[in-house]
């Protein structure tokens, strides 16, 4: 599904931000990538949807060649693969019920079919009461949530989570992170940047930890050098 | 479908729409952002006020001269109907001398009419209008040559021109008179207005471009959060830009009606005074306002700069914007 081959990504100034990283995520696995801030877990993400793109090396979703996608074929990348952040970058002045719609709205969807699956979205993470509310008036959970259903509203093989439980508590954490297992259990492949160790030890998946840009740990439990 | 995974039906493809669905959609949608942008507009009004306005302005001072030229060619133009070639024949032109020429003139393909007015006709004439009346009477005998008034085919002081140099060769033709040159005066100035006219309105327009521009790409920086989101949930440019280029057409309408409302309050303001002026004139000019046509070309031009200014706001801001 997801495959790293020998990627870098240096910053001019001389900051390589990810060093050598190979790795590969099979179809409908469900995995953690971990390890400090500035370890360069957010520059793996940005390398797979295309934010960024890397200095040497080759990333590949489902056989294709990233760095064959030309600039104007991003957007349908991206469609391709459902993205979760830790500010949950909600349109503030629509409703709930537009947020989701979004990636629908862009794909040309209209009118019932839209609101059918808006509604399934929802309705997956819980919030369907909410639909008409503004994203102002949600908790921080609800509000990630909403991001949530956003990401998974076109049914993406992919789902990308960059620090999703970053600004909950941890009972909330453990409610998001059900929700990936859900989709997990669905088929969806999911890749989740965290630093949350404590929740990621209790879920047991496969866990790939990150030190300076280097990947120093990929298996079922978490370790690190020097701990 | 999907870009990477071969089979994944993606977006409204997914139900496989036939031609006439997928034509409905995108009408639609364009229909959906247009109004969207209208609301938009509708939310925001004081900077949305103050574009139209400049626009509207701008429209307004190019539309009024262009009227101006307008009416003052159609007063023009009704002095172009009276070209006529004055005749004075020579004294010894017999009657049967003049019905000759008459006969001949009317067989000339270059003239449409030709009129005498004989010596008897031309005093009484004179009699009348001068004022003299009496004191005539004591002539020995009639001064007054016959005259004949000829009307050329074609309404241009060039050709009218032509055709008197023709008509001074003929026999019994003592003299051939015309005069123009006031006329040929009037179509210059004319013409030199409407070229000031013109360079007016490209000025005028041109800061009205600049100032749709800004305003466009102010609320692309407004909006710069949203648009950040759109292109991570794949949107195109495209679709992004579309909102954008429909609050440029907006602006366009509204400008390019304020300007003909303001035009027309001016006729109508103007109206009282210019009744006054032709009356004294006993004139029958009436004060010809826009034209439907006009108006058409006006909301044109207004649809068009707003497109073309947000567009060019558009181009170079949406690209830079990236997550």
């Amino acid at each position: 599904m997801l495959r790293f081959e020998q990627v870098s990504k240096g910053y001019s100034g001389g900051f390589v931000a990810l060093d050598r990283v190979s790795f590969e995520l099979a179809k409908g696995e469900m995995a953690f990538l971990t390890g400090h801030s500035g370890a360069g877990k957010s520059t793996l993400l940005k390398l797979i949807s295309l934010i960024e793109r890397p200095s040497a090396g080759k990333v590949f979703i489902n056989g294709v060649d990233l760095s064959a996608v030309k600039a104007r074929q991003i957007p349908y990348v991206r469609r391709d693969v459902g993205m979760i952040f830790q500010d949950h970058r909600l349109l503030m002045n629509h409703s709930v019920f537009d947020n989701v719609a979004l990636p629908l709205v862009i794909e040309g969807f209209t009118g019932r079919e839209m609101a059918k699956r808006v509604h399934a979205a929802l309705d997956q993470v819980g919030l369907l009461d909410k639909a008409r509310c503004l994203p102002a008036t949600l908790s921080g959970g609800e509000a990630q949530r909403v991001g949530i259903a956003r990401a998974v509203v076109n049914k993406p093989p992919l789902l990308l989570a960059d620090e999703p439980t970053g600004n909950l508590d941890p009972d909330l954490s453990k409610d998001i992170m059900r929700v990936f297992e859900a989709f997990n259990q669905a088929g969806v492949s999911v890749l989740v940047a965290s630093h949350d160790l404590g929740l990621i030890a209790r879920m047991r998946y496969r866990t790939m930890t990150l030190k300076g840009g280097k990947m120093i740990n990929d298996g079922l439990t978490h370790q690190e050098d020097g701990e | 479908m999907s870009m990477l995974f071969a089979g994944r039906a993606v977006g409204a493809t997914a139900s496989q729409p036939n031609l006439l669905q997928k034509l409905l959609r995108a009408v639609l949608t364009h229909v959906r952002q247009a109004v969207t942008s209208l609301g938009e507009l509708w939310r925001s009004p004081l900077w949305a006020l103050i574009t139209v306005a400049v626009l509207g302005i701008s429209m307004t001072l190019p539309t009024t001269l262009h009227l101006l030229v307008k009416n003052v060619q159609q007063v023009s133009r009704s002095y172009d109907q009276s070209f006529e070639i004055s005749l004075f024949l020579k004294n010894d032109a017999s009657a049967t001398d003049i019905a000759t020429l008459v006969t001949l003139l009317q067989g000339d393909n270059q003239v449409a009419k030709v009129r005498l007015i004989d010596k008897a006709a031309a005093m009484a004439e004179f009699k009348q209008q001068s004022g003299f009346g009496e004191a005539l009477a004591f002539l020995d005998q009639n001064p007054l040559p016959d005259v004949l008034l000829v009307t050329p085919k074609l309404n241009q002081p060039a050709a009218a021109e032509a055709l008197m140099h023709k008509l001074e060769k003929e026999r019994f033709v003592e003299l051939a008179k015309l005069d123009i040159s006031w006329l040929e005066r009037l179509a210059a100035l004319m013409n030199l207005m409407q070229q000031a006219v013109y360079t007016i309105a490209v000025l005028l327009l041109s800061a009205a471009l600049l100032v749709i521009g800004n305003t466009i790409r102010l609320s692309i920086m407004d909006k710069k959060a949203e648009i950040e989101v759109m292109k991570l949930v794949g949107a195109t440019d495209a679709f992004i830009q579309r909102p954008f280029l429909y609050t440029g057409i907006w602006l366009g309408v509204f400008g390019g009606f304020l300007a003909f409302v303001v035009v027309e309050l001016m006729l109508w303001w103007l109206q009282g005074a210019i009744a006054t002026v032709t009356q004294l004139y006993q004139s029958d000019f009436v004060l010809r306002s826009l034209s439907l046509h006009e108006f058409a070309y006006l909301m044109l031009i207004a649809v068009s700069l707003g497109l073309v200014g947000s567009y060019i706001a558009v181009r170079s801001h949406i690209k830079a914007i990236e997550p």
